[in-house]
């Protein structure tokens, strides 16, 4: 029995050597790339030796990129600034109007609380260009168009209904009984959601807030048709090494490893409410 | 700038002293060539300033929509002059090219008013025109008190001015009849054969002839030459795989898209026996010496494959080529160009031309203003400024491919540039038939071309099938 547990463990462990490496190396070899020179990038056939360069992340830093064909102006980091102002208000937006929302869904059954419950989360089917000219026309009139301000409302499209929808399935998972127990002491409504109802939420919170941060740094078409060049987001400009006279690989490499590590810190610094979270929404029954 | 050297750029531009006697006077006098040439643009500007007031749109500005591109870079580099010469405030957006056209139909679909002008192909104005987008242009071309006597209209090459202006009815011919000049012809590029030089003498191949030569040399550059494809097309699922080096070729032989009747009928014209044979070749070609992946062949894989060294000669845009001679491309300095005439009975090439253009958004809150800037953008000493200094080219304008300093230029990097020009110029323009599904059914005939290459379908039957479904579109359209 002990031999063929060792066998398991040592067959485990190679499964999941060859996962971690199907699934990092794409990764690896990007930050590999985002070291090295287009020429030494485009040998053929590849290699991993290489004098290493900070040329590119340099180019992004300091946005010039001197190349043999002359000076390229790079807006990486306002593209990367703009992510971040985009997504971190949204997402505290999206926090401020959906948690309560998502708890007065939870708790409190009203005339047409499931019609605006699904018609909130309708707004995730609706397909983005559809929804983004129209709203062009109205932002011009109203001023919002290239504003972040504006952005930040169209991107509620994407935060809201998400936060609302997983956050309610976590409220309704806490019993009512600790709330009304609390409630007979002599606490508030309001008291009973800060103190009761938000904490043990808490986790979930957390998991909805980094997933829609997530959806939100992705996104794309909004800041595209609705902003002008100097609101783009990391997903626009990441596409301006990409030009007729040419691929700069190196900065494109570059910049998605500065593009993903907000994101990826901000996951590794929830992992513990994300899996906590998660998990939690996975035994509801 | 001291009196001597401004004397005597003045003569230049009083047309007392030739150009080649301006750069040695001032060598002599300590400045640079490039220096040299930024005081020849700057003074030229002022000239014109002489015969134009062009200082009425003073104080106001334009906002322009723009492309990441070398054309755009070479305008910014030298828009100072615009602004010194109009007092006008130019603003732009520039947008990379993989999401610029989305952006342009989304400002024109929502009727912005942000953009007074933007860049466009030929191709999108077919969409933008007849809608309303943009402006006929040719109402400010022909007015004197909008247009300054120097902007000499005329030296725009006739195939680009043709191919930028249409009526607007399906089937009329570029630059027929009721034409409108929905944009102004800005840099193109024609489609022609870049290849290596380097792999050329190792595998003892010269440039192909003709449609059979080019079959061949692939095939042998494929076998000969160790690490790399004989020839790179592109071959993706859009209509930008038919449109280089495939419609140059196929319109070489008298082919075409699309038939128009005498009652302005459109009907599917490429299933013909001659065009099957062709498509027989292109697809063996492939097969045989192309890219293993040609079927996600873009412009940047077709162009980066050439100047990695990882393939002997492209077919496409002679631009992508200019492009891949220069650079830290590991290729650069390797590169030469030929003419490519497909059809051993044709006198010459038939390039199929892409059209970097300007227009002006319909939605302009001041248009006058707007077609000032487009007026200097295109005019001929922003042009010469861009092919002397910048990677502005295909230059537009004949008097550019004339100016001495600019062919200098080109034959001293980019030796068989200008002569395969020369030598396609006269047949460059575009071979589609202009019509709004242009989009859908060219994007159509990729996915057959596909198929053919993958063997999914022989070329017979995926040309008749091509042709009944184009049919079909056409008449639901209302077009057929």
């Amino acid at each position: 029995m002990d031999h063929a547990s060792r066998l398991e463990r040592i067959l485990r462990g190679i499964a999941i050597a060859a996962m971690v490496l199907f699934f990092m190396f794409p990764i690896f070899w990007i930050l590999l790339m985002s070291f090295q020179t287009n020429e030494t990038i485009l040998r053929n056939p590849p290699s991993m030796a290489f004098a290493p360069t900070l040329s590119n992340y340099a180019a992004l830093l300091t946005g010039r990129l001197d190349t043999a064909a002359g000076t390229l102006d790079i807006d990486f980091m306002q593209n990367l600034k703009n992510s971040v102002i985009l997504s971190v208000f949204s997402v505290a937006v999206a926090l401020l109007l959906g948690v309560p929302a998502a708890y007065a869904f939870a708790r409190h059954k009203f005339r047409g609380s499931e019609d605006i419950a699904f018609t909130l989360l309708s707004f995730r089917f609706a397909p983005p260009l559809l929804v983004v000219l129209p709203l062009a026309l109205y932002f011009q009139d109203i001023g919002l168009a290239d504003t972040y301000i504006g952005l930040i409302w169209v991107y509620q499209l994407i935060c809201l209904p998400l936060i609302l929808w997983i956050v309610r399935g976590y409220f309704e998972d806490i019993s009512p009984d600790v709330e009304y127990a609390y409630r007979i002491a002599g606490h508030s409504w309001f008291a009973t959601f800060r103190r009761i109802a938000l904490p043990l939420a808490g986790p979930g919170i957390a998991a909805a807030g980094l997933l829609a941060f997530i959806f939100a740094w992705n996104n794309f078409v909004f800041a595209l048709v609705l902003g002008s060049a100097d609101k783009q987001p990391v997903t626009v400009g990441a596409l301006a090494f990409v030009t007729a006279s040419g691929i700069q690989y190196g900065q494109i490499a570059a910049a998605v490893v500065l593009s993903i590590a907000p994101t990826l810190a901000l996951a590794i610094y929830a992992q513990r409410y994300l899996v906590e979270g998660l998990s939690l929404g996975a035994v509801k029954g | 700038m001291f009196e001597k050297e401004k004397d005597l750029v003045d003569a230049f531009v009083r047309g007392q002293v030739s150009r080649r006697g301006l750069l040695r006077g001032l060598a002599a006098l300590g400045v640079t060539a490039a220096t040299a040439d930024l005081l020849i643009n700057r003074a030229t500007t002022q000239a014109l300033a002489q015969d134009f007031d062009w200082q009425r749109h003073s104080g106001t500005g334009v906002k322009l929509l723009l492309n990441k591109h070398p054309y755009t870079d070479a305008m910014i580099a030298n828009l100072e002059t615009f602004t010194s010469l109009t007092g006008m405030e130019v603003a732009y957006d520039v947008f990379p090219e993989d999401v610029y056209f989305d952006k342009v139909t989304a400002a024109l679909a929502s009727r912005s008013s942000e953009y007074d002008a933007f860049m466009t192909g030929a191709y999108m104005t077919w969409t933008y025109g007849p809608a309303g987008w943009c402006n006929d242009l040719a109402e400010w071309i022909g007015d004197p008190e909008k247009t300054a006597p120097g902007y000499a209209w005329e030296d725009m090459l006739p195939g680009l001015r043709a191919s930028t202006a249409w009526s607007g009815r399906p089937g009329d011919p570029l630059g027929g009849e009721g034409a409108k000049q929905w944009c102004i012809p800005w840099g193109f590029e024609l489609n022609n054969l870049s290849y290596n030089r380097v792999m050329f003498d190792q595998a003892g191949v010269t440039p192909p002839q003709n449609m059979g030569e080019l079959v061949e040399a692939a095939a042998k550059l494929n076998r000969d030459v160790e690490g790399a494809y004989g020839i790179g097309v592109r071959g993706s699922r859009s209509w930008a795989t038919i449109h280089p080096g495939f419609l140059s070729a196929y319109a070489n032989f008298g082919q075409k898209d699309l038939s128009v009747s005498e009652d302005g009928k459109l009907s599917a014209a490429m299933n013909t026996p001659e065009s099957k044979d062709f498509h027989a070749q292109w697809v063996k070609m492939i097969q045989d010496s192309g890219p293993t992946n040609w079927s996600t062949y873009t412009w940047y894989q077709v162009g980066t494959d050439l100047g990695a060294g990882a393939s002997a000669m492209i077919y496409d845009a002679d631009i992508l080529g200019f492009f891949m001679n220069g650079g830290d491309n590991a290729q650069a300095g390797n590169l030469g160009y030929a003419p490519f005439a497909a059809n051993p009975a044709a006198d010459a090439p038939t390039p199929n031309v892409w059209v970097w253009s300007l227009a002006m958004s319909a939605f302009s809150r001041n248009p006058d203003a707007a077609w000032y800037f487009l007026q200097w953008a295109s005019g001929v000493e922003h042009a010469l400024f861009g092919a002397r200094e910048q990677d502005f080219v295909n230059p537009v304008r004949q008097s550019v491919w004339s100016d001495e300093a600019f062919r200098a230029r080109m034959d001293k990097s980019y030796p068989g540039y200008v002569q395969q020009y020369e030598a396609s110029a006269p047949g460059a323009q575009i071979y589609f038939t202009p019509q709004p599904l242009f989009f859908d059914l060219t994007t159509e005939w990729a996915a057959t071309l596909q198929e053919m290459v993958a063997d999914q379908v022989s070329v017979d039957e995926g040309l008749d099938r091509l042709a009944e479904s184009v049919d079909g579109q056409l008449a639901d359209a209302g077009l057929g």
